[in-house]
């Protein structure tokens, strides 16, 4: 008899959403997380609840996004009256934002690409010109114009960790922060060992879940579960407060609750380097300048730089271990848009011991079709 | 714009760094905030009359700041730094109200000084309530000394000598609530003798103070403890406790003092590794004895690097400055050890006093952490209470205390609230301060727009 | 409650709220506020509770005002010109449509 039903390791927006729903089937979890100086990409989001221009190329990868945003709101409720923290999910629809023209064209292909892919499902999205731009949203600098998606939102996503958090110790879960997992053994008797380098057992538990971001690949590794990712930097501007004045997030700017301006997005491949650079932040101060020139006497306050997780095409993987059975591994850098599904729906999935066939397109043996396919 | 050598700080060791550097053949940009020389320790001392009017130790000043307004070292006044880029080619973001840009430069020597070391209590936001040391600056700048009912509390020398400051300039305190011990513990009595040995001169200055504040009239309380201000609007009223009773009393000014901690935002959004002085009770940069940082590029001098006063500040300054003369391969070995003999002789003699004022003057955090109804973050308004709740969901460190309740993430970026957090989560913990960590600094630095940082080159 | 132990040698007019203030030309614009009896600054953006300088060495931002139209200006910085228009800086921030640069 282990001391837990599973483990989870990794206490960020995965691994956090996937301890919140298994304690709250009543299963007896352990979450192992590591210290207050680790990667913790969970620490750097921009907080976009996101459905529109994801997923060419994976269908599935587009409806997972859109069930996501249609929870988004119930799961928001149901953290609240929890835990007593409002995520600050809102859901106006999203604005992706095209500067000039190759921009607007290139954003055109995708999403019609996008509908064509869903077929009869369907693909909601308008296209908006300059001018109605500016009647929607009237800060709006002098763009060539812009995609629209209903179900596009935003959330606070520090807060949506901390209610995870804070909803699953009430649940009854255990956190245990500076526990680093460095080896996941196979017991004799079923379940599974997880030890720290030094040796020490920091758990033990009938079922393992690896959510432990750039850390999952070593781990994975070691219960048969094959997970490749890699780093990608981006950086962020955070701006001082201000009178809310942008209801609509967007792709380059949104507005918070607490009405401080997030500057984005980049993407660098810098290794697991965490720090800003000037080059990157003036970029993005250029970009969102033009995209609202209002932004120009704003005071940045603070800039950061997080690591998302990504695949080699950018898409989640969920797995679950052939020659390991009960070892589980999920990685993906949508963590906040996915944090619905992860709490709601993937603990079923956990607890009943295997991944429903539906979501094979999220198994990583794809890959060895694409590795097979560009070998021809 | 390029130079070989960029100062941020134009006060004493930044000065000497600068002057050392200049002469050894360097290009030297000096970068300071003031519209003058002589960082905060020497500020406004070149206003009409402030030499004579506010004690020796800041009329020597005026000697070293004439010497440096006698070079032709390019000065940038009225000017912030925003960002630190250190490593093989380190650059040096500026800004000023008109423009912010990039400065390539071979090396960077940060003489950032101190500043007053935050000293929460229920009550501490009221408007009224100030530093020691920001009375200090309305004295140089403007002539300005509080009057009506003016408590002083807190320890330190400076709280002594501004009160002093005080009563010369016409104003008299109504009491000076020490939070320290009235005499010199036994436990220090082989430090003092020490100190005593090497400059008794400074120490018989400090009680001249206390003995010329008594003659004054003024009441100095020992042994206080938990600080209260109390009011609607503004400060109205102080509670105090002495010898276990709860005084009261009306105030319309306090003023708070803890002693000083260095300003290590520059070197910490560098990454240059710091260490928890226990002492002292703040972070500190790790530098060794020629002031290099863990980065390459970087050094500091001066109280920036760990708080030693004015006198070592020059001392270090130039010692940095013979150290980075010698890397650029302006000076040689020998001439970079003559350089500086002088200086290492005077600092060590500077630190026996310095081990005695450390431990006289224990900071009030050494002895507990707010209650939970303190504010400590003053700009998210986040209380010592908020802090403690995350600590029981399992934050570890200030980090995820900033992610999970905005602690340190507003405009001050933690400088008012990052040594005390750190101490509340070891407290609740059980664990050194120095496994606890502290907070991760990014640039700005210095606030810039966001038009500022598109317009950069 | 601060006075001046020296003169003003060279006096400048700003403008603080709906008072003339009379200031020496150069001063921290903190100083010059705090002489002249200025007790509040600004309020604080999330309680609206009362705020004063603490630190007047550009630390704290408990200071802030706006300065001649610009929110948010730290007063210990500011240095006094002649004519500024000075007003408390009450909570957040607005952006007017003329703000764009």
């Amino acid at each position: 008899m282990k001391d837990y039903d599973v483990a989870v390791v990794g206490g960020g927006l995965l691994g956090s959403s996937f301890g919140y729903g298994l304690s709250a089937r009543g299963a007896r979890t352990l979450v192992l997380d590591e210290g207050d100086n680790a990667i913790r990409t969970a620490l750097g989001n921009f907080g976009l609840v996101w459905v529109q221009g994801k997923g060419l190329g994976m269908p599935e990868y587009a409806q997972w996004s859109l069930k996501a945003s249609a929870e988004w709101s119930g799961f928001a409720d149901r953290l609240r009256q929890e835990t007593g923290i409002d995520t600050c999910f809102h859901r106006p629809g999203g604005f992706n934002l095209c500067l000039d023209d190759d921009e607007l064209a290139t954003n055109l292909e995708l999403l019609s690409s996008l509908r064509r892919e869903a077929g009869d499902g369907g693909y909601d999205y308008e296209v908006i010109d300059a001018a109605e731009l500016k009647r929607l949203i009237p800060i709006v600098g002098d763009l060539a114009g812009g995609t629209y998606c209903p179900h596009d939102g935003h959330c606070n996503p520090l807060l949506l960790l901390r209610a995870l958090h804070a909803g699953f110790s009430a649940n009854g879960g255990e956190y245990r922060p500076r526990s680093h997992v460095n080896q996941v053994k196979s017991c004799s008797d079923g379940g599974f060992l997880l030890l720290s380098k030094n040796g020490d057992a920091l758990g033990a538990a009938h079922k393992v879940v690896i959510a432990a971001g750039h850390g999952s690949p070593d781990l994975g590794r070691q219960v048969g579960l094959d997970i490749t990712t890699h780093p990608d930097q981006g950086q962020v501007l955070v701006t001082e407060r201000v009178q809310p004045m942008l209801e609509y997030p967007t792709n380059y700017v949104r507005q918070t609750d607490d009405g401080t301006f997030l500057l984005g997005p980049s993407t660098r491949d810098v290794g697991f380097d965490l720090s800003t650079e000037s080059g990157t932040l003036r970029d993005i101060a250029r970009r969102c300048t033009r995209a609202f020139p209002l932004l120009k006497n704003l005071r940045v306050q603070r800039s950061w730089a997080a690591l998302r997780i990504m695949t080699p095409d950018g898409f989640p993987t969920y797995q679950q271990s052939d020659t390991h059975p009960g070892a589980f591994s999920f990685s993906c850098h949508s963590g906040v848009t996915l944090a619905a599904n992860h709490a709601l729906l993937t603990p079923d999935w956990i607890l009943s011991g295997s991944i429903p066939r539906e979501y094979d397109v999220f198994h990583p043996k794809r890959f060895d079709v694409q590795k097979n396919a560009a070998g021809h | 714009m390029k130079a070989d050598v960029v100062v941020v700080g134009a006060g004493p060791a930044g000065m000497s760094a600068a002057m050392v550097l200049s002469g050894a053949g360097a290009s030297v940009y000096v970068v300071d905030e003031q519209p003058a020389p002589g960082g905060q320790i020497y500020r406004a001392i070149e206003r009409p009359g402030n030499v004579a009017r506010y004690g020796e130790d800041y009329a020597a000043g005026a000697d070293i700041v004439g010497k440096f307004r006698g070079t032709d070292i390019e000065v940038c006044y009225e000017t912030s730094v925003w960002d630190i880029e250190g490593g093989a080619s380190p650059r040096v973001g500026l800004a000023n109200p008109g423009r912010a840009q990039l400065v390539d430069t071979r090396h960077i020597i940060l003489a950032t000084g101190a500043m007053e070391r935050a000293l929460p209590f229920p009550g501490w936001t009221l408007p009224g309530v100030m530093g020691v040391g920001a009375a200090q600056i309305l004295l140089k700048e403007s002539g300005l000394v509080p009057e009506g009912r003016v408590v002083i509390a807190g320890t330190g020398p400076l709280a002594l000598l501004y009160a002093r400051q005080m009563v010369e300039a016409g104003s008299k305190p109504e009491c000076v609530l020490d939070t320290g011990s009235a005499g010199v513990p036994v436990g220090l009595w082989w430090h003092l003798a020490r100190a005593l040995a090497t400059d008794a001169g400074a120490l018989f200055k400090g009680l001249a103070w206390v003995r010329e504040l008594r003659n004054a009239g003024v009441r100095r309380m020992c042994n206080v403890r938990s600080l209260r201000a109390f009011g609607t609007d503004r400060l109205e009223a102080v509670e105090y406790t002495h010898n276990g009773t709860v005084h009261r009393v009306e105030a319309d000014t306090l003023l708070i003092h803890d002693g000083v901690v260095p300003n290590t935002h520059l070197a910490l959004a560098a990454g240059c590794e710091h260490r928890w002085n226990e002492l002292q009770c703040c972070w500190t940069p790790l530098v060794d004895e020629n002031g290099a940082t863990t980065r390459t590029g970087i050094s500091i001098a001066g109280d920036g690097a760990g708080i030693a006063g004015a006198e070592a500040a020059a001392c270090r300054g130039r010692i940095a400055a013979h150290h980075v003369a010698r890397l650029l391969g302006l000076i040689d070995e020998r001439q970079c050890r003559l350089g500086y003999a002088a200086d290492c002789r005077r600092l060590s003699r500077i630190r026996v006093l310095r081990e005695f004022l450390d431990r006289q003057y224990r900071p009030a955090s050494a002895t507990g952490t707010p209650h939970d109804d303190t504010e400590i973050c003053r700009c998210e308004e986040v209380t010592a209470g908020q802090i403690r709740e995350v600590a029981a969901l399992g934050c570890m460190g200030p980090n995820q205390g900033k992610a999970f309740t905005r602690c340190g993430m507003g405009p001050c970026m933690g400088r008012q609230c990052g040594d005390t957090v750190s101490q509340i989560l070891a407290e609740y913990h059980h664990l050194p301060v120095a496994d606890i960590g502290h907070y991760r600094i990014r640039p700005p630095v210095r606030p810039i727009t966001v038009g500022q940082l598109a317009d950069l080159e | 409650m601060f006075k001046r132990t020296q003169p003003v040698t060279d006096p400048v007019t700003i403008y603080f709220e709906d008072r003339d203030i009379v200031a020496q030309r150069g001063e921290p614009v903190a100083a010059a506020l705090l002489a002249a009896g200025v007790h509040v600054f600004r309020t604080s953006p999330l309680s609206n509770s009362p705020r004063a300088p603490l630190c007047m060495i550009g630390n704290c931002f408990e200071c802030l005002l706006e300065i001649d139209g610009e929110s948010n200006r730290q007063a210990c910085r500011a240095r006094v010109q002649d004519g500024m228009r000075v007003r408390k800086q009450q909570g957040v921030r607005a952006l007017e449509e003329n703000d764009e640069g």
